[in-house]
C-alpha cells in the first residue's frame, strides 16, 4: 500500500511538472500568431509565424500599431523623425556623404527600429529578416533615390562620357538587381548593422585623410596650383564645346575625344566597377555617389565636369533598379510617410547648411565627424558582429 | 490623426468624377499626382529661390574650373590639370548635395500622396487591359506621377508664379 502511495505521488510529481514544462514552453515561445493582422505581403506572412506574446521577439496581436502596421512596434515620433532629418540635410550640405550615414542611424537607432528588429533574430528570424529589408530600403528611398534624382539636372546639361555611362550603367543595373534577389529575406539585422559599421569606418577613415596635414597641405596645394594656373592663362574661351566624339570601339577599349582631347577606357572594368559599387550601395542602402566620384576620376582620369552627369547615370540606374528589386523580389515595406516627413527635414536642413557654414572651419566640422563616425562605426560593428556594443549605445 | 481623417475626406472626391469605378481610380490617381507634383514644385521653388545665390555661385564656379581644366589637357599640363580637378571636385561635392536637398523638395508631397494610396488602396489589383496583367497602386501611382510631371513641366511657361521662378533659373 505504502509502495502504492509512493508511485501515486511520484507520478503526480511528473505529470505536474510536464503540465507546467508544457505551458511555460508556450509561453516562452509563444504559440505563432496564425494570420498576418492584415499586413501585405511578405511582412504578413512573417508576422502570421511570429510568436505571439507581449515580451520581446514575440507579437502582441492588442497592442498599439508601431512602424509599418505593426502591432506594439516602434511608433516613429513625426516630430523626432523630421529634426532627425533636418540633421541629416544640414550634414549633407556642410560634411557631404556622412549624411547618409546619419540617416541610417536615424531609422536604425534614434527611431528604435534596429533593436526591434533584432528582437526577432531568435524567435522569429523570417521576421527580423523581412524588417531589416524594410529598413535598409527605407535607407535607400530617403537618400539614394533623392540624390539619383536631384543629379538629373547634371544630364540635362548633357555632362555626360555616354559610351562609358552606359558601360557603368549596365553595371550599376546588374549590381542593383543582383543584390535585393541575393540577400533579400537571407540578411539579419545583426549583419547589416555590422557592415554598415565597416561602411562608417570607410566613409569615416575618408575624412580622417581630409583632416590630417598630408590631407591638407594636399588640398592646399591643389588649390594654389589651381589658382596659379587659372590666373596664368587668359583665353579660356578659345576651347570651345565639342562634346564627346567616339573615335575608337572595342570589347576591352574604347576611346573618345571631349573638347578635343583623348580618353580611354576599359568597358569590363567598367561595368565591374559599376557593378560591384551598385551592389554595396545596394547591400547598405546608400547612393553610391562617394564611390563613382574617385572611380572615375581613377579610372578615365576624366574632368569633373563630366564625371558629375556620368556618376549621375549610374547613381540613378542603380537606385531605380535597387528599389524595384527590393520591391518584387523581396516584398519589403515602405512606411511612405515617415519617408515623406524625413524629406521635409532634409530640405529644410539642406537649406540652413550653406548659411551656417561659414561660421564653422571645414576642418574642424570635419574632426567632429571623425570622432561621431569613430563612435559609430565602432558600436555598430561590436553590436551586429559581437552581439554587444563596445561603446555605450 | 484627425487631420489625416479630413484629408482622406477630400482626396477620395478625385476619384468620383465619373462614376465608374477604373476610370475614376486612373483619373483620380493622376489627379493626386498632379497635386503632387505642385506642391513640390512650389516648395522646390522656395528652396531655389532662398540658396539662389549659393546655387549660381557652385554652377559658375564649376563651370570657370571645367574650362581650366580644358585648358590645362590642351596644354599637357597634367599637374595643372589634376589641381583644378581636385579642386572641381570639391565644388561639385556641394552642388551635389545641394542638388539632393532640391530633390527632397520636390518630392515629398508624392510619399504622403502614397502613403494616403496606401491606407485605401493597399492589397488591391488594378487591370491593366493586357491580357491578365494587373498592377497595384504604387505602379499606377509612380507611372501617373511621370506623366503628372511631363504635363506640368509643359504647361510651367504659361503659369503665372512658375513662369517668373523658371526666368530667374
Amino acid at each position: 500500500m505504502l509502495k502504492h502511495k509512493r508511485v501515486y505521488k511520484i507520478s503526480l510529481f511528473i505529470l505536474i511538472i510536464l503540465i507546467a514544462g508544457l505551458l511555460f514552453g508556450s509561453l516562452a515561445s509563444g504559440a505563432p500568431v496564425g494570420n498576418n493582422l492584415g499586413l501585405e505581403g511578405k511582412l504578413g506572412a512573417a508576422i502570421a509565424k511570429a510568436p505571439a506574446g507581449t515580451g520581446v521577439g514575440q507579437i502582441d496581436p492588442n497592442a498599439a500599431r508601431g512602424f509599418l502596421g505593426i502591432p506594439g512596434a516602434p511608433k516613429v515620433n513625426p516630430i523626432v523623425a523630421f529634426l532627425w532629418a533636418v540633421w541629416v540635410g544640414w550634414i549633407f550640405t556642410t560634411v557631404g556623404a556622412f549624411g547618409g550615414i546619419m540617416a541610417g542611424v536615424g531609422h536604425m537607432t534614434v527611431f528604435g527600429l534596429g533593436d526591434y528588429a533584432k528582437g526577432f533574430s531568435k524567435t522569429a528570424p523570417e521576421l527580423g529578416k523581412v524588417m531589416t529589408d524594410c529598413i535598409r530600403m527605407s535607407n535607400q528611398w530617403l537618400v539614394g533615390l533623392s540624390s539619383g534624382v536631384g543629379t538629373l539636372n547634371f544630364l540635362k546639361a548633357k555632362r555626360l562620357a555616354w559610351p562609358l555611362g552606359l558601360a557603368l550603367g549596365f553595371g550599376s543595373l546588374f549590381g542593383g538587381l543582383l543584390i535585393p534577389i541575393l540577400t533579400g529575406g537571407k540578411v539579419s539585422f545583426s549583419a547589416y548593422q555590422g557592415w554598415f559599421g565597416i561602411a562608417v569606418f570607410v566613409v569615416g577613415g575618408f575624412l580622417l585623410y581630409e583632416t590630417t596635414p598630408k590631407g591638407q597641405q594636399g588640398k592646399k596645394a591643389a588649390k594654389a596650383a589651381a589658382q596659379a594656373f587659372e590666373k596664368s592663362i587668359k583665353e579660356k574661351s578659345d576651347i570651345g564645346n565639342e562634346g564627346i566624339k567616339v573615335t575608337k570601339w572595342g570589347v576591352t577599349r574604347i576611346e573618345f575625344s571631349f573638347f578635343g582631347v583623348e580618353f580611354g577606357f576599359n568597358p569590363i572594368i567598367a561595368f565591374v566597377g559599376g557593378m560591384v559599387i551598385a551592389a554595396i550601395s545596394s547591400f547598405l542602402g546608400v547612393g553610391g555617389g562617394f564611390l563613382y566620384v574617385p572611380y572615375l576620376t581613377s579610372l578615365v582620369g576624366l574632368p569633373m565636369f563630366v564625371v558629375a552627369g556620368t556618376s549621375a547615370l549610374a547613381v540613378l540606374a542603380s537606385m531605380v533598379m535597387s528599389i524595384a528589386s527590393y520591391l518584387n523580389f523581396t516584398g519589403a515595406a515602405v512606411d511612405w510617410a515617415l519617408i515623406g516627413t524625413e524629406l521635409i527635414g532634409v530640405f529644410i536642413g539642406s537649406m540652413i547648411g550653406p548659411r551656417t557654414q561659414k561660421y564653422i572651419p571645414d576642418v574642424w566640422l570635419k574632426r567632429i565627424f571623425v570622432v561621431l563616425a569613430l563612435y559609430v562605426g565602432i558600436g555598430y560593428f561590436s553590436k551586429g558582429f559581437f552581439g554587444a556594443p563596445w561603446v555605450p549605445m | 490623426m484627425d487631420w489625416w481623417m479630413g484629408l482622406d475626406g477630400i482626396l477620395i472626391h478625385l476619384y468620383r468624377i465619373t462614376g465608374w469605378t477604373l476610370p475614376d481610380y486612373f483619373i483620380g490617381t493622376l489627379l493626386l499626382a498632379m497635386i503632387a507634383v505642385v506642391i513640390g514644385d512650389f516648395t522646390t521653388s522656395l528652396v531655389y529661390l532662398g540658396n539662389r545665390s549659393y546655387f549660381r555661385k557652385l554652377n559658375s564656379r564649376l563651370g570657370e574650373l571645367h574650362e581650366s581644366s580644358m585648358v590645362a589637357l590642351h596644354l599637357k599640363d597634367t599637374p595643372s590639370y589634376k589641381a583644378v580637378n581636385r579642386e572641381a571636385n570639391d565644388t561639385f561635392g556641394m552642388l551635389f548635395f545641394g542638388m539632393f536637398g532640391l530633390s527632397a523638395s520636390y518630392l515629398w508631397p508624392a510619399f504622403f500622396a502614397l502613403a494616403w494610396m496606401q491606407t485605401r488602396f493597399e492589397g488591391i489589383q488594378f487591370p491593366l487591359f493586357i491580357k491578365n496583367w494587373t498592377t497595384n497602386y504604387f505602379l499606377t501611382f509612380l507611372v501617373l506621377y511621370i506623366l503628372a510631371r511631363i504635363i506640368f513641366w509643359k504647361l510651367k511657361p504659361y503659369l503665372p508664379y512658375f513662369k517668373h521662378v523658371l526666368q530667374t533659373h
